[in-house]
């Protein structure tokens, strides 16, 4: 194990980004947000969670995939190359580490794997950052629902805990392990460091969000058996206005459209984040909807994270991480929703 | 790595206008690249996503059949007004000689194997036709016959005007190694064939279901009437299937738009038995 | 003025009263949500469920925002505080909801607090008028002696930058834009169906979130509620990146009101501003 004093960070985060992108949260008007970092000094440890989650790293929001130009009917295409440094992404919540391992199932699963995915997640070295396991939780988490605790090292290539003066750093995999071993200018973590990094960890697996029982089997059923309780799924969603605020901050939401936007000769074809709340989402072209209306959106947004995802990739498609609930104009909680059908 | 979501080129050989109000018309496409080509193995029943660069990407059934090597066809409607329809407009703009992108072919097929050695009742409604074109050609190519019983045809249109494939038709019905029963719902002074609904054709036409599959495509409306007719006949919910719409954008099952419960219509299907979709939530 | 909790009793009473009678058949208004701070909107059908009605300074959603998801004809008691009242009188005024259909609960309050931020909504912010321009049943007494400044005094320093300084604003508030579309689902008045960032034929904007859209998309949204918006700032606290949208429908009210001598929704007997040509009508904005 490795450590550095807080008031080392900064040289720290300066090598990082020198040697490639890195993606650290920043302090913006609206909150804590990942970036990739220009300025060194933008990089901010004092944060509960971002506002919207990291999978913007691996998944922006928007992204060309291939580049074209068009010019009298001719047209030249080029995939968009991939960035090949590596890169690194520092300060993500241990929930939220959880939630790349659940969309690299469906990013480079069932038979087909998705390039863009692959090469940023092989590419990226994973920090992930310990909760403050002796400060409360936000009332919107649950991810102790999913048994994660709030300084669970799980997923991560290095762990990262904050001690009164330093940042105590433990590699988790070969990835994290070499890129420690590459920060020359990190001490050696002593023993009474690696008690309190255990002791953190310990501390963290305590129950402190909002907790459910909630099998992923059993709910896969029981909300398949509900989906025609049409009046429930009313009632729950009656609030939900159909922006997309809750799927754009959930880290494991990864609905997207595809478009093609030219200007003049030159375009690309893109694609970016949809979401399933959203009234067009299903609606085709012929002006059938299989969905069209809100209660119905909603719907597929709970059983596709807590049922579908389950059949298709054997695990629940949320991580408590509570941004939806937190992010929601009108309060909606999909926690206390899961929880209600699961009473049912 | 491979990347699904680049399209290959293909050549636009032939446009035929399908129908007398313009709005449906079929493709020809040729592969610019010979190892596209012989990469591109498909049977009967799956889409592809034609490219247009600048415009999109829509997927579209296959309307030609792999017993017609060298190209492939996609028949194809000009839709939507003021939501979508993007890429159908640009494609019924194109001209013969136009080069546009091809990625597919996706997802599954009508399930020749499970066909094989039965009886087959095609039926059709209007512009749903395409995929199911591609299958009776299929199934009467040359050797392909022997491998399937009986094949029975009702297709149908609302006018003489919009039905598809009228030559084709036309040499079918000469056939007497399968029946055919074109209808339309209304016919004009030249139609000399049958008039009435899909289903009360069906209901007509009564085919046995011994042994036998009928495989549907049309617009809901009549699948919904059709349906009945064939479980009066005895068609098990195993012996009956169809392929489902939903909207699309990725084709591969990773865009997460045409889910029927934990399906994806791009990747599991399109084809699914009524056994297979009675498991799903309606949501389609 | 009258406490929160009276306030929610009397809430209670009334749709009780009005379910039982069989005057409405749904009151739409507030229920407790994951915790007290956090209320969500509601609605009520049965007299039973009443009693599951809250009010409290985070009610701060305008429940407007609802009526036009009912056919016309349905009758619907609605709670409304100062602006939402607003949203009401506009709606009818556009021919969107009948007023024969509501019973409308007016709320009178000061001290509504954001949510997000514990931060009072005052005219400061948003929510400039505190008593309900349109009611049938008054749940707490009417406001008076408070020192409501201008809705538009909020405006002096956006006013007092040059047109450089002011572009600079919006350009760097709209980067953070994420296209969630809750400013437009948020809005009472923002009913379109398709809305045209929804269009494709023609597509007035990109659909991925470039700058160009996004910048497209809030201008249009903005010019689109010129003497429509009612200043009831949900868009604002609907926003998840926090981009100050009411000061930009501010301003243009303000214009509005300049030109064509009324507020949005003040006036049930008003014809919408922009819907209504009078001989003086200003002509400033043809230069």
């Amino acid at each position: 194990m490795k450590k550095i004093a807080i008031d080392q960070f900064s040289e720290l985060v300066k090598v990082l980004a020198e040697r490639g992108p890195l993606y650290a949260p920043v302090k913006g008007k609206e909150g804590v947000n990942f970036q990739a970092i220009k300025n060194p000094a933008d990089v901010t440890l004092d944060f509960y969670n971002t506002v919207l989650s990291p999978k913007s790293v691996f998944f922006p929001q928007s992204e060309d995939m291939i580049r074209y130009r068009i010019t009298h009917g001719a047209t030249e295409a080029q995939p968009v190359p991939q960035e090949s440094r590596p890169a690194v992404i520092l300060g993500v919540r241990p929930c939220d580490v959880r939630s790349f391992e659940i969309m690299d199932r469906h990013f480079l699963g069932a038979g087909v794997i998705d390039p863009y995915w692959k090469s940023k997640r092989d590419n990226t070295t994973v920090i992930g950052f310990a909760f403050d396991v002796s400060a409360a939780a936000d009332p919107a988490d649950f991810y102790n629902t999913f048994g994660y605790g709030a300084a669970d090292p799980e997923g991560s290539d290095v762990f990262m805990v904050r001690t009164d003066k330093a940042l105590l750093l433990k590699s988790m995999t070969d990835r994290g392990k070499k890129l420690l071993d590459s920060l020359g200018f990190l001490q050696v973590a002593g023993a009474q460091d690696e008690k309190v990094f255990e002791e953190t960890v310990k501390k963290g697996k305590a129950v402190r969000t909002r907790s459910a029982e909630i099998n992923p089997q059993v709910i896969a059923k029981k909300l398949v058996s509900v989906f025609d309780n049409g009046e429930f799924w009313q009632k729950v969603t009656m609030a939900c206005i159909a922006c997309g605020a809750c799927t754009y901050g959930c880290p494991t939401c990864y609905c997207f459209d595809i478009s093609d936007e030219m200007l003049f000769k030159e375009g690309s074809r893109k694609r970016f984040w949809d979401a399933c709340t959203f009234t067009d989402f299903t609606l085709e072209a012929s002006g059938h909807n299989p969905r069209p209306r809100i209660f119905q959106r909603y719907r597929q947004k709970v059983c596709h994270k807590y049922s579908y995802h389950v059949d298709k990739y054997g695990c629940i498609s949320c991580v408590g991480c509570g941004r939806c609930t937190r992010v929601c104009p009108v309060n909606i909680d999909i926690f206390s929703i899961v929880d209600e059908a699961n009473k049912l | 790595m491979e990347n699904p979501y680049i399209p290959m080129p293909m050549n636009v050989v032939k446009i035929t206008t399908e129908v007398d109000t313009n709005d449906i018309k079929t493709f020809r496409l040729t592969f610019v690249s010979k190892e596209d080509e012989e990469k591109f193995k498909y049977l009967p029943g799956q889409f592809g996503e034609l490219s247009i660069y600048g415009k999109g990407e829509s997927p579209i059934g296959i309307a030609s059949s792999p017993t017609d090597p060298g190209y492939v066809e996609f028949t194809v409607q000009r839709t939507g007004t003021l939501v979508g329809g993007m890429v159908t407009t640009a494609l019924h703009d194109l001209e013969e000689g136009a080069q546009i992108g091809l990625r597919g072919p996706l997802g599954n097929a009508w399930p020749i194997d499970f066909l094989a050695g039965k009886n087959v009742v095609v039926v059709g409604g209007g512009f749903a036709f395409t995929t199911l074109r591609s299958l009776i050609n299929y199934m009467i190519h040359g050797e392909n016959r022997k491998r399937f019983g009986d094949i029975t045809v009702v297709y149908g249109a609302r006018t003489p005007g919009l039905l598809l494939y009228k030559d084709e038709m036309a040499a079918w019905q000469k056939r007497k190694d399968m029946v055919m029963h074109v209808t339309v719902d209304r016919g004009d002074a030249s139609w000399k064939g049958r008039e009435g609904f899909v289903p009360t054709v069906c209901k007509d036409v009564a085919p046995s279901s011994k042994n036998a599959v009928t495989v549907i495509c049309g617009p809901p409306i009549m699948i919904k009437f059709t349906l009945p007719v064939f479980f009066d006949l005895g068609f098990s919910r195993e012996n009956i299937l169809t392929s489902l719409e939903m909207r699309m954008k990725c084709g591969i099952g990773k865009c997460g738009r045409c889910n029927v419960g934990n399906k994806y219509v791009c990747k599991d299907g399109p084809v699914f038995s009524l056994a297979q979709l009675e498991q799903l939530p309606r949501d389609y | 003025m009258t406490a929160f909790k009276k306030i929610e009793d009397h809430l209670r009473k009334e749709a009780k009263n009005l379910l039982e009678g069989g005057k409405v058949t749904l009151v739409l208004a507030y229920a407790r949500g994951f915790d007290e701070k956090h209320p969500v909107p509601c609605v009520v059908k049965a007299a039973a469920d009443a009693d599951h009605l809250v009010f409290n300074e985070y009610c701060t959603y305008n429940m407007a925002r609802y009526l036009t998801r009912y056919p016309v004809g349905t009758k619907i008691a609605v709670a409304v505080k100062g602006a939402d009242s607003r949203a009401v009188v506009q709606l009818i005024q556009e021919g969107k909801v009948r007023r024969d259909d509501l019973v409308i609960l007016g709320i009178p309050a000061t001290g509504m607090k954001n949510q997000k931020t514990g931060e009072v909504i005052d005219a400061k912010t948003t929510a400039s008028t505190i008593n309900p321009v349109l009611y049938d049943v008054l749940l707490g007494d009417e406001i008076h002696g408070v020192k409501a400044g201008s809705p538009y005094d909020v405006l002096a320093e956006f006013e007092g930058m040059d047109k450089d300084a002011r572009w600079a604003f919006w350009k760097k508030e709209f980067e953070r834009c994420i296209r969630c579309y809750a400013c437009r689902k948020a809005c009472p008045m923002c009913y379109c169906d398709p809305c045209f960032m929804d269009a494709s034929r023609p597509r007035w904007a990109d659909k991925s979130p470039t700058d160009d859209g996004t910048l497209m998309y809030h201008l249009t949204r903005f010019y689109h509620l010129a003497g429509r918006c009612i200043d009831c700032g949900e868009c604002s606290r609907a926003c998840p990146v926090d981009i100050p949208l009411h000061l930009f429908h501010k301003k243009v009210a303000k214009e509005c009101e300049a030109m064509f001598g009324q507020a949005a929704g003040m006036n049930i007997e008003d014809k919408p501003a922009m819907a209504n040509f009078k001989g003086e009508d200003s002509d400033q904005m043809l230069g």
